[in-house]
């Protein structure tokens, strides 16, 4: 890779973004890390205001900077077009590659090995994660919180299914689905009814063969690791991309990177793969919102007379597509949905997780908490798995992505 | 009329006359400087930052190019903590001659300038914003100096060895008895008292000023030709190495990342007037230009300051006079007044550049104590004035790094420097002033990119408190603040920095309304 | 490619003025910007007209001479009649926003004058029921009450400068600090505030302090969620006028409003979507079909019957001047007016000089549509509001605030009486 490929431009226009900074302290006004805890300095400081301060490639001083949970609001709101949140990460992966990464955010940054050790063992390994002692060993020994909201295996594969899976006989236009680890080894049923629904309007479902992200690496500060999966992932996507067939997606956050992400942070845009896949992958309520409005989606949604909260998790707004889920929702006859008002619940992937950060997610979380108790809903949506687990979690509540209630008044279910 | 008694009086606090103080009084020699503003506010201080490897003078001018060699390597062991060891690069951009870097390496070689050829694949991985069609690629020890904590520093020094440091103190007219200068009548600019100095011996460090000086003695046809060079500071470091064009000098050829900015420079044009070097949009097109040749898309990056200042390039009159400034040597020379003018008792140094500042005051305090009789040798090679005694070289993390020791004890108020309330305090103290400017001077305060629009406020504010201000005088203070803030930006308004400015305008004008602060006239 | 009514661009005053009043009438509307407005950095009052060039008392009245003398500025567009009927809109819409009874007090009669942070009686004619208790047309001595852990707000020097112009006033400084952090900024302690127990704490460490006759003056941090509640509490609980100074930026005013519109407009159906960079538009001859945004790294298109555009002037970026001193209107490519020429001087050299270049911005016909240098309609269905217009200097006229509500609400009127008409017609071309 020389030094004036793709790579390095876009890096390079990402670090020259902080020259769009003017102070203004909106970035600050919205951090939901910064406003419940004074370990972390705030994006405007860790983000433009420290980067002055640092050399590309030597590792910064800063480490506050870790407790930034990489949410991106910061990012949203800029009205300048500062990449902060994306300044931040990168400096926190060159603060890591000199700190050395812990075995923890090794192990919570690969989902897919945790999946396939854990998958066959589901039992166990759930016992495991709802036994107290353990989970105080595994504080001890790893750092992650023993109350952490952590994932329960499924027990089998969402993979699996799929292969078994025939589609409808009278099947239209081709669409690939990426389900992403979540989906795979913890939330099966979800993958199923994204396949069930859109097989309802007429779309001929793939599902290929497909691994993680990188994103949790990504976050963990393991970018040569992070590379390497999104360069793979990529090279499954591509044919789809190539042969014009619409990549769609149930994780936002998995979503996101594809889109925007490891273009940004990684630096990979020079990736063929990933530049044809980039273009073509929709988060799902993106697209079925976009089928409506070209009029393709199936209208006649039965009624649901119960009351849900939709709150729009960080990655997905990340994507700049506004709120989809909430005018899908709206279709739906009797339903009541409660938009809440709170930015983040804290988790932000797996930041949430991890011992000395696990109060402070939670105090993040706190408004929402509040809210959706306040509403007591039937169900709480919301399009990220993590968060969805970190809304259980923090509520009792059942949290559950917009596609399972659409699918549900879809007369699907 | 109070007065004052010295065995030296130093006229100048830039870095010649910090260097002159510092090393006089570790002489043992009992020393007044005046300055007639702060310190290193003239030349020293409007400076691109570069601490000379000598490789800019190999070919052209080998006598400035040995010193720089030689006072480089020095400046590195005294003052560690005024450099970054940021290194330098010689590259050869395509509108320049190749042949010239066998110049180039053949001049380094005579001068006993370590400098080496690389690949240039090497130094766009290094540098990898730069120009990537250049062709050749020098290195060579070159680094980033800052003139003020140099300048003060020295001048810290020089007060711990007895030396009394006067700023505001201009020199209104010179002593003479007979056929020598015996002091100096000044005038506290602040105050408007006037003080008479008795010195044994005056040394005329004023730079660009110093036939104004002379001519206070009697004393005409010191020729100073004041060469005027813009410079222009970018927001952030678009390069970690400094950068010169490999051809002869011109303009527009340095690139100097110095703390958080990277600096380009400069011109070099004759100016009638010291006090009057207007910056032109021309001369600002010039250098974002020039500085697109050496990083592309220079242009698209933000400016954040110009300035201009005035080299002191000496010409004797004898010597016929030269139409290019750029051909005046940059060595300096020590004039004798006594051999020359028949005056005694004054000395007044020429030329020179911030490189070879230490060497510049040994030469004029040797000469001093030639005439003196006095044998007291010059120390300075080897002695760390105050702040750089742990023999640590600057990085530039160092005001992150010690942030985040105090991140939950301090608050932070210049937050683009990183300044700290206790340390604002502190300067605010131990200057006794009750202008702003100073501060930013000697903290950098309001000079990253919000250029204070929001330190300001908070500094003027804190500086009420410390300094017992009332309404009047911190009403000057911040209009005198944003007078000078506005001059080092008006011509480079464009981009991202006119976004800063309105905005700027939106926090004094739409939300304070200083243009309607009682008394906000008088500061003018 | 989704179709709206209306796409506004931008989240100021303007573009949310402009985005709640159409949505409240049934209109699709959908607001694109780069991110949040800058509502977040304004005092929060609604400045009409402060200075033309002379301290105004009575803006209603001189609005009228300041058309006349200049009818290129941008109120030439809306009258003072316009500018009433936006005023009391706002009103309403805050006295029944999110934060209610949180209400704004004033009218465009006359000015108040209050105090700012560096103590100068600044005209203000539409401001926070919490700031109404600072005009300073009142005599009345006034005791600045603020925080050593807000750097943003520094009541002693306030206070020596309004004691300068006449003003009985004096500063104290408390060493009260949210959960023990040393550096907490507008907004932290304004979540402070929404807290009984901290205003009950403040309450009992200033009430002793206080002389009979004086007013209590706080930084504008009291409240986020409640500060109405927050301000009659202290009101109460001190036994005497309280208000608050607006603070150096963020300003907790500001981000009340930016919550009370940003909630009326989701509340009437109107969607926002943040990072959305509109880089042009689709349009055949002067109809704009659809906007081009890039959202991430994609481009995309949004479709629209009508856009206003109110993304700001320099300051927010929705005009930009690049370094070879060529100037654009940054979402549409609209030209701007008011900037000198290459070579031409575009600034002076003392700051506060008239500057050249001080009143550069998008040109429009009287409704509110951009016009070319020669003055010909650019697009019929584009329509500009706020700091984007050619005309004004928002921030020495103290006029801001007062442009951007009275030209976003008048978008909005223009946009709805246009869409009456229109449909009106297709009634009867239907019938």
């Amino acid at each position: 890779m020389t030094a004036h490929d793709g790579h390095d431009v876009l890096g390079d226009l990402m670090r020259a973004s902080l020259d769009h900074c003017v102070k203004c302290t909106i970035c600050e006004t919205f951090c939901p890390v910064s406003n419940v805890t004074p370990l972390f300095p705030g994006p405007k400081y860790a983000g433009p205001q420290a980067e002055r301060f640092r050399i590309d490639d030597e590792p910064s001083p800063d480490a506050s900077l870790d407790y930034c949970s990489g949410c991106g609001i910061c990012t949203q709101v800029c009205p300048q077009g500062v990449h902060i949140a994306e300044i931040n990460t990168r400096a926190r992966a060159q603060l890591k590659a000199t700190q050395g990464v812990r075995l923890r955010d090794r192990i919570l940054a690969r989902p897919t090995l945790a999946g396939r050790l854990g998958t066959p063992v589901a039992p166990i390994a759930n016992w495991s994660l709802g036994n107290r002692l353990l989970r105080l060993a595994a504080e001890k020994t790893l750092g992650i919180h023993h109350r952490a909201p952590m994932p329960r295996f499924a027990g089998r594969t969402f993979q699996r299914w799929a292969r078994r899976h025939s589609a409808p006989a009278a099947a239209g236009r081709r669409v690939a689905f990426f389900h992403g680890c979540g989906t795979n080894y913890y939330e099966p049923r979800l993958g199923e009814m994204t396949v069930g629904l859109l097989e309802h309007n007429g779309l001929a479902v793939e599902v290929p063969k497909q691994d993680c992200c990188g994103l949790p690496l990504q976050s963990n500060g393991l970018f040569d690791d992070a590379r390497g999966y999104v360069h793979r992932l990529a090279a499954r996507l591509a044919p789809y991309a190539r042969e014009g067939v619409d990549i769609v997606a149930t994780s936002t956050s998995c979503s996101l990177m594809l889109k925007r992400e490891a273009l940004e942070i990684l630096g990979m845009s020079d990736d063929p793969d990933l530049q044809v896949v980039s273009e073509r992958v929709f988060d799902i309520c993106e697209y079925l919102l976009a089928m409506r409005e070209r009029g393709e989606l199936k209208l006649d949604f039965q009624p649901l007379p119960e009351t849900v909260t939709y709150h729009a998790p960080c990655q997905q707004q990340g994507h700049g597509i506004g709120k989809p889920a909430l005018d899908l929702l709206a279709l739906i006859p009797e339903l009541r949905t409660i938009e809440t008002g709170a930015s983040c619940c804290g988790v932000a992937g797996t930041y949430g997780l991890k011992r000395e950060k696990y109060d402070i997610a939670m105090k993040v979380g706190d408004g929402l908490f509040a809210e959706i108790a306040a509403a007591a809903p039937d169900r709480a949506v919301c399009d990220s798995e993590t968060c969805r687990w970190q809304i259980e979690h923090a509520t009792g509540v059942r949290a559950v992505h917009p596609v399972e209630v659409l699918h549900r008044a879809s007369g699907l279910a | 009329m109070p007065t004052l008694q010295a065995e030296l009086l130093v006229i100048g606090g830039g870095a010649t006359g910090a260097g002159v103080a510092w090393d006089a009084a570790l002489r043992g020699f009992d020393v007044v400087l005046v300055d007639r503003a702060d310190l290193a506010e003239g030349t020293s201080g409007r400076f691109h930052g570069l601490l000379h490897s000598g490789g800019r003078y190999v070919v052209k001018d080998p006598v400035a190019a040995k010193e720089c060699v030689a006072e480089n390597a020095i400046l590195r062991r005294v003052i560690p903590d005024c450099i970054e060891d940021t290194g330098g690069l010689f590259v050869t951009t395509p509108d320049d001659d190749p042949a010239y870097g066998d110049r180039f390496l053949a001049g380094c070689r005579a001068c006993s300038l370590p400098a080496e050829e690389i690949d240039v694949a090497e130094a766009l991985r290094r540098e990898p914003r730069l120009n990537p069609g250049i062709r050749r690629a020098f290195l060579v020890p070159d680094a980033s100096i800052d003139a003020w904590k140099t300048v003060w520093s020295l001048a810290r020094g020089a007060s711990a060895h007895g030396a009394r440091i006067l700023p505001y103190h201009r020199v209104i007219d010179l002593h003479r008895e007979e056929d020598a200068v015996t002091g100096a009548r000044v005038r506290n600019e602040h105050t408007g008292e006037e003080l008479d100095i008795e010195a044994g011996f005056t040394i005329n460090a004023s730079g660009a000023w110093a036939a104004q000086i002379a001519h206070m003695a009697g004393i005409e046809g010191v020729g100073v030709i004041p060469g005027k060079g813009i410079m222009i500071a970018m927001n952030h470091r678009l390069v970690n190495t400094v950068i010169n064009r490999c051809t002869m000098p011109a303009d527009g050829d340095i690139l100097v990342p110095i703390r958080t900015v990277s600096v380009i420079g400069t011109t070099d044009s004759r100016s009638a007037d010291p006090d009057e070097i207007p910056v032109t949009q021309a001369e600002v097109d010039q250098m974002l230009d020039d500085g697109e040749r050496l990083v592309p898309g220079f242009r698209e990056a933000r400016a954040l300051r110009v300035w201009a200042g005035v080299r002191p390039l000496f010409q004797d009159e004898k010597a016929g006079a030269v139409a290019d400034t750029r051909d005046v040597s940059r060595t300096h020379a020590v004039v004798d007044h006594r051999e020359r003018d028949g005056v005694a008792g004054l000395l007044t140094m020429s030329g020179g550049k911030l490189t070879t500042l230490r060497l510049m005051a040994q030469d004029i305090v040797d000469a001093m104590c030639a005439q003196l009789g006095a044998e007291r040798p010059c120390r300075t090679h080897a002695e760390r004035p105050p702040g750089n005694e742990d023999g640590e070289p600057y990085s530039l993390g160092s005001r992150l790094r010690r942030r985040e020791a105090t991140l939950q004890d301090e608050q932070l108020i210049c937050e683009c420097e990183l300044i700290g309330r206790s340390r604002l305090e502190q300067a605010m103290r131990r200057r006794g002033t009750t202008d702003l400017d100073d501060i930013r001077r000697s903290m950098r305060l309001g000079m990253g990119p919000c250029q204070g629009g929001f330190c300001i406020y908070r500094a003027t504010g804190i500086l009420h408190g410390v300094g017992r201000l009332d309404g009047a005088e911190a009403s000057a203070s911040l209009h005198g603040f944003l007078e000078e803030r506005w001059k080092g930006v008006w011509p480079i308004l464009y981009g991202d920095q006119l976004r800063q400015a309105r905005l700027d305008d939106w926090i004094f004008q739409g939300l304070l309304d200083v243009e309607h602060l009682p008394d906000g006239e008088l500061a003018a | 490619m989704s179709h709206h009514d209306v796409v506004v661009v931008g989240t100021g005053l303007a573009g949310l003025t402009a985005a709640v009043r159409l949505a409240e009438d049934g209109a699709r509307v959908l607001v694109l910007a780069k991110g949040v407005g800058a509502t977040h950095l304004s005092a929060g009052t609604i400045d009409v007209l402060g200075y033309a060039p002379e301290r105004v008392d009575r803006p209603a009245e001189a609005l009228g001479a300041l058309v006349d003398a200049r009818p290129g500025h941008p109120y030439a567009l809306v009258g003072a009649g316009g500018v009433a009927a936006a005023v009391d809109w706002f009103k309403a819409r805050i006295a029944a926003g999110p934060l209610a009874p949180y209400a704004y007090a004033g009218g465009v009669e006359e000015n108040l004058l209050l105090p700012t942070a560096v103590g100068v009686a600044r005209p203000s004619a539409v401001v926070p029921e919490t700031m109404a208790g600072g005009d300073l047309r009142r005599d009345a001595a006034i005791c600045i009450v603020g925080f050593r852990a807000l750097k943003d707000f520094h009541p002693a020097l306030a206070a020596d400068m309004l004691t300068r112009a006449g003003v009985r006033a004096r500063g104290v400084e408390l060493d009260l600090v949210p959960e023990g952090r040393v550096d907490v900024n507008a907004l932290g302690f304004a979540r402070a505030f929404d807290a009984p127990a901290f205003r009950a704490e403040v309450k009992a460490q200033v009430v002793a302090q206080l002389g009979v006759e004086e007013r209590a003056a706080f930084p504008a941090v009291l409240g986020i969620a409640d500060p109405h509640g927050a301000w009659t509490e202290l009101e109460h609980g001190l036994g005497r006028a309280v208000f608050e100074i607006p603070t150096l930026p963020p300003s907790v005013p500001g981000m009340r409003v930016h919550k009370s519109l940003h909630e009326t407009l989701r509340r009437a159906g109107g969607r926002v979507i943040l990072n959305a960079v509109v880089t042009g538009a689709e349009h055949r001859g002067g109809h704009v079909s659809a906007l081009r945004i890039r959202v991430g790294l994609r481009e995309e298109r949004r479709g629209a019957d009508w856009v206003v555009l109110a993304t700001g002037g320099l300051a927010s970026g929705g005009i930009e001047l690049d370094s070879r001193w060529k100037a654009r209107e940054t979402a549409l490519g609209l030209p701007v007016t008011g900037v000198p020429e290459p070579g031409a001087e575009r600034f002076r050299p003392g700051y506060f000089e008239d500057h050249p270049m001080a009143r550069a911005g998008v040109a429009v016909d009287h409704g509110l549509r951009p016009v070319d240098g020669g003055g010909e309609r650019l697009y019929e269905n584009v329509l500009v509001a706020g700091a984007t217009l050619a005309g004004a200097e928002p921030w020495r006229e103290k006029c801001g605030d007062g442009l951007s509500l009275s030209t976003g609400y008048r978008a909005a009127e223009l946009v709805l009486a246009a869409s009456t008409a229109a449909g009106a017609a297709a009634g009867v071309a239907g019938s």
